[in-house]
C-alpha cells in the first residue's frame, strides 16, 4: 500500500514538475549542466551507435529530418520543415528547413541529407541499415529531398525521426582522417571536438570512459521561450560514475546537477530531499522473462514449458504487484500489452494481463499433468540484486504449483549466448524501444525469423503472417488491427513470463529546469536551464 | 659487481615469467563463458552479424594460430585494438595507466607514513595501552572490506562534511592529491594494517636481538640504535610484504576506482571483462603483470641492498 502511495506521489510530482517547466516565467541563459552517467559513450555517430549510452546522446548532437510532437502521438518537421507521402506510399517528399545550419556555420544541404541517409541504409556499415531496407533511392534538388521506396513501409516516417537517420556534415566527414567510413567516424569522435553538429549541441570534449563535453550550437534553428536560439545552456559536462551509491552521493553533495539510473531503493529518500526533484520518466522499458518453448531442452530431456498450459499457469501464479513492490519499491506497473510497453504506439491495453489467480494456475497445472517437484531453472544475472529478488519471489510463488525453481547465475554475455543457443528454461531480460514504432519490439519478441521470438523458439505461423503483412500496410486502421491480433495471439501462447514496466529514474537538482528523458531513453538537454 | 650480476639474473628470470603470464592470460580469457562476438554485437544482432564479427576478430581461427598472432604482435608492441573502445589497446591503457600508478604510489606512501611511526610506537610500548589501542584500531581496518571503508569515507567526509570531492581525478598535481586522497586512504588503511602488524613484530624481534642489546651496552644513543640497527633489520621482511601488498593493491584498484569514479585501469578492466573485450583484457592483464613484476624486482633489489647476504645466495 505504501509502495503504491509512493508511486502515485512520485507520478504526481513528476507531472507537477513538467507543469512547472512549461510555465517558467523567465528562463535563465548560460551555465554548465553537470550530468552523472552510469556508463560512458564510446562513439556517438548516428549509424554506429549501438549501445544505449551512445544512442541516447545522438539527438543532442545531430538532428533528424522529422521528430515526434510534444505528446509523442504524431510526427512534425525538424530539419525538414514539411513532408508529404505519395498516394501509393512509395515516395516521400521533404523540404529542408531554410536557414538550418551546422554548428560550424555551414548550411545543412540536400547533399548532407543524401550522404547521411545513404550511410544509414548501407548494410556494410552500421547495424541499423535493416530499418531502412524499403528505401531504393534518396535524391536532392536544392532543399527538396525525395525518398523513393521499393515497397510501402508504414514505419519509415518514424525511422526519419530516429537517431540512425540523423543528419551529419558531409564536409566534416570528407575532411576527417581515415580511409574508411568507420575510421573517419572514430577519428572525428576520438579527437574530442570541436565536432560539427546539426543538433542543439556539438562535441567539444571527450576522454574515453571519463568525461564528455557538449557545447551549445550557436546556429541551432529552434527558438527558446525568450525568442532567442536554443539551447539555453552553454555546456553539458558528463562524468562517468558507474557506481550507483557514488552517483547519488555526487548529487547530494552538489557536485553534479543530474544523476541518472537512480536505484529504485533510493527513490523515496531522494524524493524527500527538498533540494532534489526525483523524476520517474515514463519509458518503453519492459522487464520480462523469455520461456523456452521447444519440445525438448538443449540436453535432450523433455521440456515441461513446451506445454502452453504450464506457461500460462506460471504467469497466473506470478503476483506482478508483489514483484513491483519488492524490486521497484512500487515504482512500476505490470505489463498491459504482451509484446510492448503501454507507451509504445499500437499497444493494446489487456490489463490485467495474467492477473494473479492461483486457483486458475493450479487448474492449468493439473490439466497439463505436471509432475509435482518438477525442476525449472531460472537463469539470472550474477550480482544483480533485482534478479536475486525476482528469483526468491518466484520460487515461493510457484511452489504451490509443485514447481521447484532453481537459480543459475551467469553474466550478461553468457546469458546472451544461452538465449541464442536455447540452453535455458527461463531467464530474466529487458527491453527499451530504439525506434518510435512497434515493429521493432514486436519483431524482436514474436516474429520467429528475427531472433526465434527472443530465443524462446516460439514459431506461430499466424503471428508471422500478420507481422509480415503489417510491415507494408499503409492503412493505419488495418495496421492497428493486425497489431491487435498479434497481441492477442501472443498473450494466449505466453512464450514469456510477462512482468512489468519500469520508468527511468533520474534525480535532478532543484536549480535545473527543462530536463527530459524520452520514453525511448533519449536525453534531451535543449530546453534545460539553470536557476540560482 | 655481485650487485650487478644479481640484478641481471633477476631481470633474465622475468622473461619466462612474462611468457608464462601470456600463455595463462590467453587461455584464461578464452575459458570465460560467453561469446565476445555476442557481447560486441549486442543481444539484438542477427546470427549473421555475430558470425561476421567472429570472422573479423579471428575467433574462428585455430587456438594455436590465435596465440601465435597474440605473441608475435605483443612482442612488436601491438596489443591489438579494443573492441569496446574502438581504439588501439596500447593507447587506451596508456591513457588510463598514469591515474592508477598515481593512486598506487599515493596509497603506498600513505601506508608507509601511517604504518611506520605507529609500528615503532607500538613496538617500543609493547603490551602497554598505546600498543593495544593501535592494534585494535588496525584490526578494524583489516576486518572491513575495502569498498565498505570507501563508502563510509565518502558518505561522511565528502557528502556530509564536504571536506573532499566525492570522486574524480583533478587537473593539476595538487588537485590530484586532493581528489585522490579518499581513495588512497581507503586502500592505505588496509595495506597499512598489514604492514603495521608485520613491522611491529619485526621491530620487537630485532629489539630483543643480541646485537641491539650489545649496542645498548656500548652506550649508543637510542635514536642511533633504532635508526641504524633496528629499523634497517626490521625492514627486510616488511619490504617483502610491501611488495606483495602492491600486487594486491593493483587488484584492489578494480573496486576502489569504481567506487570513487577514478578513471584508471582498474575500472577499465571491469568494463573490459563485462564486454568480453579480449584484446583489452589481455593487454591490461599483461600490464598488471609487468607492473607487479617490476615491483617485485625493485623489492628484491632493495632487500639485497638492506641484506647483502641475499646477493651471495
Amino acid at each position: 500500500m505504501k509502495a503504491a502511495a509512493l508511486a502515485i506521489g512520485l507520478a504526481m510530482s513528476t507531472a507537477l514538475g513538467a507543469y512547472t517547466i512549461g510555465t517558467a516565467d523567465a528562463v535563465e541563459r548560460g551555465g554548465t549542466l553537470n550530468f552523472a552517467r552510469y556508463d560512458g559513450s564510446k562513439l556517438v555517430d548516428p549509424i554506429y551507435a549501438d549501445r544505449n549510452p551512445d544512442i541516447w546522446m545522438v539527438g543532442s548532437l545531430f538532428s533528424t529530418l522529422l521528430e515526434p510532437n510534444a505528446d509523442g502521438t504524431d510526427l512534425v518537421g525538424s530539419l525538414a520543415e514539411s513532408y508529404e507521402v505519395s498516394a501509393g506510399g512509395k515516395t516521400i517528399s521533404l523540404v529542408l528547413r531554410e536557414g538550418a545550419k551546422f554548428s560550424d556555420g555551414s548550411p545543412v544541404t540536400g547533399e548532407d541529407v543524401v550522404f547521411s541517409l545513404e550511410r544509414a541504409r548501407n548494410p556494410d556499415l552500421g547495424p541499423w541499415a535493416g530499418l531502412l531496407s524499403a528505401i531504393s533511392s534518396v535524391a536532392a534538388d536544392g532543399r527538396n529531398i525525395t525518398i523513393t521506396l521499393e515497397n510501402p513501409d508504414p514505419a519509415l516516417l518514424s525511422m526519419l525521426a530516429t537517431f540512425n537517420t540523423a543528419i551529419v556534415s558531409k564536409k566534416a566527414f570528407d575532411a576527417a582522417p581515415g580511409a574508411t567510413d568507420q575510421e573517419k567516424s572514430a577519428a572525428l569522435f576520438a579527437k574530442g571536438g570541436p565536432g560539427v553538429g546539426s543538433g542543439p549541441f556539438f562535441l567539444s570534449g571527450f576522454e574515453q570512459g571519463t568525461s564528455m563535453t557538449f557545447s551549445a550550437n550557436p546556429h541551432y534553428w529552434k527558438q527558446g521561450e525568450d525568442g532567442k536560439p536554443l539551447p539555453y545552456l552553454d555546456k553539458v559536462e558528463f562524468q562517468i560514475i558507474p557506481d550507483d551509491a557514488t552517483r547519488v552521493l555526487k548529487l547530494t553533495a552538489g557536485e553534479v546537477d543530474v544523476a541518472e539510473f537512480i536505484p529504485f531503493s533510493r527513490v523515496a529518500e531522494l524524493d524527500a530531499d527538498p533540494a532534489i526533484n526525483m523524476n520517474l520518466y515514463p519509458s518503453t522499458r519492459i522487464i520480462y522473462s523469455p520461456i523456452n518453448t521447444r519440445e525438448t531442452r538443449a540436453d535432450g530431456s523433455p521440456n515441461p514449458l513446451a506445454d502452453k498450459r504450464v506457461r500460462q499457469a506460471i504467469n497466473y501464479a506470478t503476483n506482478k504487484d508483489a514483484l513491483i513492490g519488492l524490486v521497484l519499491q512500487g515504482a512500476g506497473k505490470p505489463m498491459s500489452s504482451p509484446v510492448m510497453s503501454s507507451s509504445t504506439r499500437l499497444a493494446v491495453d489487456m490489463s490485467p494481463l495474467y492477473g494473479y489467480d492461483m486457483d486458475k494456475a493450479k487448474a492449468l497445472i493439473a490439466e497439463a499433468g505436471l509432475e509435482p517437484g518438477t525442476e525449472i531453472t531460472l537463469t539470472t544475472l550474477a550480482g544483480s540484486a533485482d534478479d536475486g529478488t525476482i528469483f526468491a519471489a518466484l520460487q515461493q510463488m510457484w511452489a504451490p504449483l509443485g514447481i521447484t525453481l532453481v537459480a543459475e547465475q551467469v553474466d550478461g554475455a553468457t546469458r546472451g549466448a544461452k538465449n541464442r543457443s536455447g540452453e535455458f528454461d527461463i531467464h530474466t531480460y529487458g527491453w527499451v524501444d530504439d525506434v518510435a514504432d512497434p515493429s521493432q519490439v514486436t519483431g524482436w519478441l514474436g516474429y520467429y525469423p528475427t531472433r526465434k521470438a527472443v530465443g524462446t523458439g516460439w514459431n506461430n505461423a499466424d503471428f508471422n503472417v500478420l507481422y509480415e503483412a503489417s510491415s507494408s500496410e499503409m492503412d493505419p486502421e488495418k495496421r492497428a488491427d493486425q497489431y491487435r491480433q498479434m497481441q492477442e495471439i501472443y498473450a494466449e501462447a505466453a512464450p514469456l513470463l510477462f512482468m512489468y514496466e519500469t520508468p527511468f529514474a533520474v534525480a535532478v537538482s532543484g536549480k535545473v529546469s527543462g530536463y527530459l528523458q524520452t520514453p525511448l531513453g533519449n536525453n534531451v538537454f535543449e530546453n534545460v536551464s539553470l536557476g540560482q | 659487481m655481485a650487485g650487478l650480476q644479481y640484478t641481471l639474473n633477476r631481470m633474465v628470470l622475468m622473461i619466462p615469467t612474462f611468457l608464462l603470464v601470456m600463455i595463462i592470460i590467453f587461455l584464461l580469457v578464452r575459458l570465460l563463458p560467453g561469446d565476445p562476438a555476442i557481447a560486441i554485437a549486442g543481444d539484438k544482432a542477427s546470427d549473421a552479424d555475430i558470425a561476421a564479427i567472429r570472422d573479423r576478430l579471428g575467433l574462428t581461427a585455430p587456438l594455436w594460430t590465435q596465440f601465435w598472432l597474440f605473441l608475435t604482435n605483443t612482442l612488436q608492441g601491438d596489443l591489438g585494438r579494443s573492441i569496446l573502445m574502438r581504439a588501439p589497446v596500447l593507447d587506451v591503457i596508456l591513457a588510463r595507466l598514469p591515474t592508477t600508478i598515481f593512486l598506487a604510489v599515493y596509497a603506498v606512501s600513505l601506508s608507509i607514513l601511517i604504518a611506520g611511526p605507529l609500528a615503532f610506537l607500538a613496538a617500543v610500548n609493547r603490551g602497554k595501552w598505546q600498543d593495544n589501542l593501535i592494534r585494535a584500531v588496525f584490526q578494524v581496518g583489516l576486518s572491513m572490506p575495502v569498498f565498505y571503508i570507501g563508502l563510509v569515507l565518502l558518505t561522511f567526509l565528502a557528502a556530509q562534511l564536504r571536506l573532499f570531492p566525492v570522486g574524480g581525478y583533478g587537473e593539476t598535481f595538487v588537485d590530484r592529491l586532493y581528489h585522490l586522497f579518499l581513495p588512497a586512504v581507503t586502500v592505505a588503511l588496509y595495506t597499512s594494517a598489514i604492514l603495521m602488524r608485520n613491522l611491529r613484530a619485526a621491530i620487537i624481534e630485532v629489539l630483543d636481538a643480541e646485537y641491539v642489546q650489545f649496542a645498548r651496552a656500548k652506550g649508543l644513543p637510542s635514536r642511533l640504535i633504532l635508526g641504524r640497527h633496528v629499523l634497517k633489520n626490521a625492514l627486510i621482511s616488511t619490504i617483502t610484504l610491501l611488495g606483495l601488498s602492491i600486487g594486491q593493491l593493483m587488484s584492489g584498484t578494480l573496486v576502489t576506482e569504481t567506487v570513487f569514479a577514478v578513471p584508471g585501469v582498474g575500472r577499465l578492466m571491469l568494463e573490459a571483462i563485462f564486454a568480453r573485450d579480449y584484446p583489452l583484457i589481455q593487454g591490461l592483464t599483461l600490464t598488471f603483470a609487468v607492473l607487479v613484476s617490476l615491483v617485485f624486482l625493485m623489492t628484491d633489489l632493495f632487500q639485497s641492498w638492506l641484506d647483502p647476504r641475499m646477493r651471495l645466495s
